[in-house]
């Protein structure tokens, strides 16, 4: 059985479709990649798994139990953690204080104080954040903050981390440390991840599967290489080659 | 016997006042929170300061109000315009974090009411104060209306339809629209946005000053006169949308409706009930704040 | 010596000192200790809501106007200890009536929502009462004011140990969570629509008892004065110039309030009142923590 499937997902936002008939697996201990153009429905398909938005039609199911109309905290109490496209942190709390929200309040659900603190001390320790335990976390830099945006879901204790464009706006170099540590984090925490990424380098080097979004629908599924040759998406993306 | 009272011409007239004296004050503060996203709730305390500079004007300087209120009108845009200047480091220093900085502004504003309202009442003290103008009853049919009255109503309707057509026609009003609509984008397009707020500033302070002037020439008043004032103006706002000039005119209207009916229909008891009731209802059913939910004026 | 051993002194000091005043004190300065005790019990109420959640009440006198109407209608056909009870309870029921609605208004439009709110209730009961033909009620039989003192102590040390006890639990780090950004609380976990409403829930409770024994207090109920808008803008000034990152923060602002009005409001009441504007003003622009977050701070740095 998928860790996560998705069966015939539909979402309408009174006319406007924004996702068709999605179906979709994620096997467990994968890396599921998410490409597609800004509007192709990348936002609304992670809205509606972790409960911001209910589907319109269609069953999303964690584990075998369907998550449909669940809020959002109850979804990531059975698991499923996400980050956030625009950051949100905390931002007049320590990023020490923004990780414990998480460890108390997620499916670790860690009550005591100091076992919580030694939780995500370890957690900021892999994503090499120990120093900046006691900063405010509005005082940090933009990558800095995505990075703290991943330690804080991964601190939930999750099973699935939904990464929602975590490479944005990094240089060449933050880029390959975030790759460098969503790989050791998928190993050192057994995380399921869903990865969507523009920074196509990022998002082909990570993923052992890659799903396409064209309009709300779903185009092509496979392996990285195989969706490179794929003719849908070379035509979506590059338009159809001259006869 | 009630359906006459709701018939009467009276009745209609009043509400008429009433709903155009909410519009004039409401007005300027739309103009404010539409531009620069400022819930001033000293508002009304600008109505109170009209009345009393209208007061003072015909007991110590012996000039009637119709004539006072363009001096009066006048000084209030100045005093806008010097308030915006200095007010300019301010928000310069609290766009920072903005979410913060309303809920901040609302207890800055809440202070400075606090303030004005205490200083008038230390100089002027806090007894109610009234003046006779143009008491003299003209009748249209069934309907007596009071000169003041009917001078309010003019000068009311006369200031906002100005306001009006300024926003619709003049470049400046134009402007005012499109920052009141996207703040980023009139300023990507050119607009000089800092000239807007200013002159939404002065528009506002000059309406509201305006509309103590009628206020004092109808009303007995006090230093505390404003708050219930603020109370409307917030109404009629959020009735007709934040920031939303032409439906703020109707909900004024509205509002008058309901308040000068509603008392006639059952006591004058249940008009506080009414007012709150329907400023409760409109946030409770509007908690996104209105500005995604605007129709277009 | 650290942080919570100054703090158990503080206010194990705090409480000798409350009950030896009546003890050593006159009548004059038990009616201070009143104030105090009572000024605490409501802002460390409203502070668990306000100062928790960011979402900023300013109607908190509905569940004080609240608590004393319930105490004088049932006044004498019920028992003391129950109507109070009674009060408390009413109050909270009143908040979990409106409380889902209403937390889901945010930022100024919360602040005015409350205030109308406020209104609401107020010109209601005033025309509830005119309808049944009643101006104001009178209480007699009214306990002696040390018996007041005593129980308004007793609800300023519940008020206050209800904030210290929300600090330190995690549903307290769940509001300050949910105050920076509800969106991300949520997807961490925290229950931001029913924490919310809880903690209105609880600011309600002991602002309710409070108003159950002022009526008792004075003796005397008239729904404009039970209910006024001032007692609002004291909590709030009181939390803004004291600070609302800890308890210690409303004892400091009331105490500053208090000992401000004993000073001033006999000789002039306007000076006073413009100063509190001024006051409030100053510290919502230069002091956002309060006295209490300045002396963290000059602790802090004296180490």
């Amino acid at each position: 059985m998928s860790l996560l499937s998705l069966n015939q997902v539909n979402k309408r936002f009174g006319g406007l479709r924004a996702l068709t008939d999605i179906s979709l697996d994620v096997e467990e201990g994968e890396i599921l990649g998410l490409m597609g153009a800004n509007g192709a429905g990348k936002t609304t398909l992670f809205s509606v798994i972790c409960g911001h938005a209910r589907p319109s039609s269609g069953e999303i199911r964690l584990g075998g139990e369907s998550i449909v109309g669940l809020r959002p905290d109850q979804v990531c109490r059975r698991g499923i953690a996400r980050t956030f496209q625009i950051v949100k942190p905390f931002g007049q709390m320590t990023v020490m204080e923004n990780l414990l929200t998480a460890a108390m309040f997620g499916p670790a659900a860690i009550r005591r104080r100091d076992r919580a603190l030694g939780h995500c001390r370890e957690v900021l320790d892999e994503l090499g954040m120990g120093d900046a335990a006691s900063q405010p976390a509005h005082s940090l830099t933009l990558a800095m903050q995505k990075k703290l945006e991943v330690a804080r879901a991964v601190a939930t204790g999750c099973r699935i981390l939904m990464l929602d464009e975590v490479m944005a706006g990094l240089t060449p170099t933050e880029v390959n440390e975030m790759l460098a540590i969503i790989r050791r984090l998928r190993l050192t925490r057994r995380l399921t991840i869903l990865i969507v990424e523009h920074v196509m380098k990022a998002l082909m080097e990570l993923s052992s599967r890659v799903v396409v979004l064209h309009h709300g629908e779903l185009i092509a599924k496979g392996t990285p290489s195989e969706i490179a040759a794929d003719e849908n998406v070379l035509e979506v993306y590059f338009g159809r080659a001259a006869p | 016997m009630w359906l006459d009272t709701l018939l009467s011409g009276q009745l209609l007239f009043s509400a008429l006042v009433t709903g155009s004296l909410y519009a004039i004050v409401a007005v300027g503060l739309n103009l404010v929170y539409g531009t620069m996203r400022l819930l001033n709730v000293a508002h009304g305390d600008l109505v109170m300061g009209g009345a009393y500079l209208a007061y003072w004007s015909l007991t110590l300087l012996g000039v009637p109000p119709l004539l006072s209120l363009w001096m009066i009108g006048l000084g209030g845009a100045l005093i806008g315009l010097a308030l915006y200047r200095s007010m300019f480091r301010r928000l310069l220093i609290a766009s920072a974090d903005p979410g913060r900085v309303e809920a901040n502004s609302l207890l800055l504003f809440f202070g400075i009411s606090i303030l004005v309202q205490n200083t008038i009442a230390w100089f002027a003290t806090p007894t109610p104060r009234a003046y006779l103008y143009l008491d003299d009853v003209y009748k249209l049919g069934d309907t007596a209306m009071t000169g003041n009255r009917i001078a309010s109503l003019v000068t009311a309707a006369a200031t906002c339809a100005g306001i009006w057509l300024y926003l619709r026609h003049h470049v400046v009003g134009l402007a005012l629209r499109a920052v009141i609509d996207s703040p980023l984008a009139a300023r990507i397009v050119g607009v000089n946005v800092e000239q807007v707020h200013r002159t939404s500033f002065v528009l506002g302070f000059a309406s509201a000053s305006v509309a103590g002037v009628l206020v004092s020439m109808m009303e007995q008043f006090s230093p505390f006169v404003g708050f219930p004032f603020s109370i409307a103006a917030f109404i009629v706002c959020i009735l007709g949308g934040l920031g939303n000039i032409g439906a703020g005119f109707v909900a004024a209207l509205f509002l008058g409706v309901i308040e000068t009916y509603g008392i006639a229909l059952t006591s004058l008891n249940w008009r506080s009930v009414l007012l709150y009731g329907v400023f409760v209802a409109t946030l409770l059913a509007f908690p996104q704040g209105l500005f995604g939910r605007r129709v277009r004026s | 010596m650290n942080s919570t051993a100054f703090d158990a002194l503080l206010w194990t000091a705090l409480l000798v000192g409350f009950a030896a005043l009546p003890i050593f004190g006159g009548d004059y300065l038990v009616g201070i200790g009143l104030a105090a005790a009572m000024w605490l019990a409501l802002t460390q109420s409203w502070s668990v809501l306000s100062s928790l959640t960011g979402y900023v009440s300013l109607g908190h006198t509905v569940f004080y106007g609240l608590g004393s109407y319930v105490v004088v209608v049932t006044w004498q056909q019920t028992p003391l200890a129950i109507a109070l009870l009674g009060a408390g309870a009413a109050s909270a029921a009143f908040a979990l009536l409106v409380g889902l609605p209403v937390m889901r208004v945010r930022g100024p439009y919360f602040v005015i929502l409350t205030f109308g709110l406020a209104e609401l209730v107020k010109y209601s009961v005033l025309a509830l009462e005119a309808e049944m033909g009643v101006s104001s009620r009178l209480l007699f039989g009214a306990p002696d004011i040390r018996v007041i003192y005593g129980l308004m102590v007793a609800l300023a040390v519940a008020a206050t140990a209800l904030r210290i006890l929300v600090d330190v639990l995690p549903f307290g780090h769940g509001l300050r969570s949910l105050r920076e950004n509800e969106e991300a609380a949520e997807t961490v976990g925290v229950p931001v629509a029913r924490y919310k409403l809880f903690a209105f829930v609880l600011s309600a409770i002991v602002p309710g008892m409070v108003g159950g024994v002022m009526a008792m207090r004075s003796t005397f109920f008239e729904p404009i004065q039970a209910f006024d808008p001032t007692i609002s803008v004291n909590i709030i000034l009181m939390a803004v110039i004291g600070g609302g990152e800890s308890a210690r923060g409303p004892l400091l602002g009331v105490l500053f309030l208090v000992i401000l009005s004993e000073w001033l409001w006999a000789k002039a009441p306007q000076a006073y009142m413009i100063i509190l504007g001024l006051l409030l003003i100053v510290f919502v622009l230069k002091f956002p923590r309060g006295l209490a977050g300045w002396l963290a701070d000059w602790q802090r740095a004296r180490r």
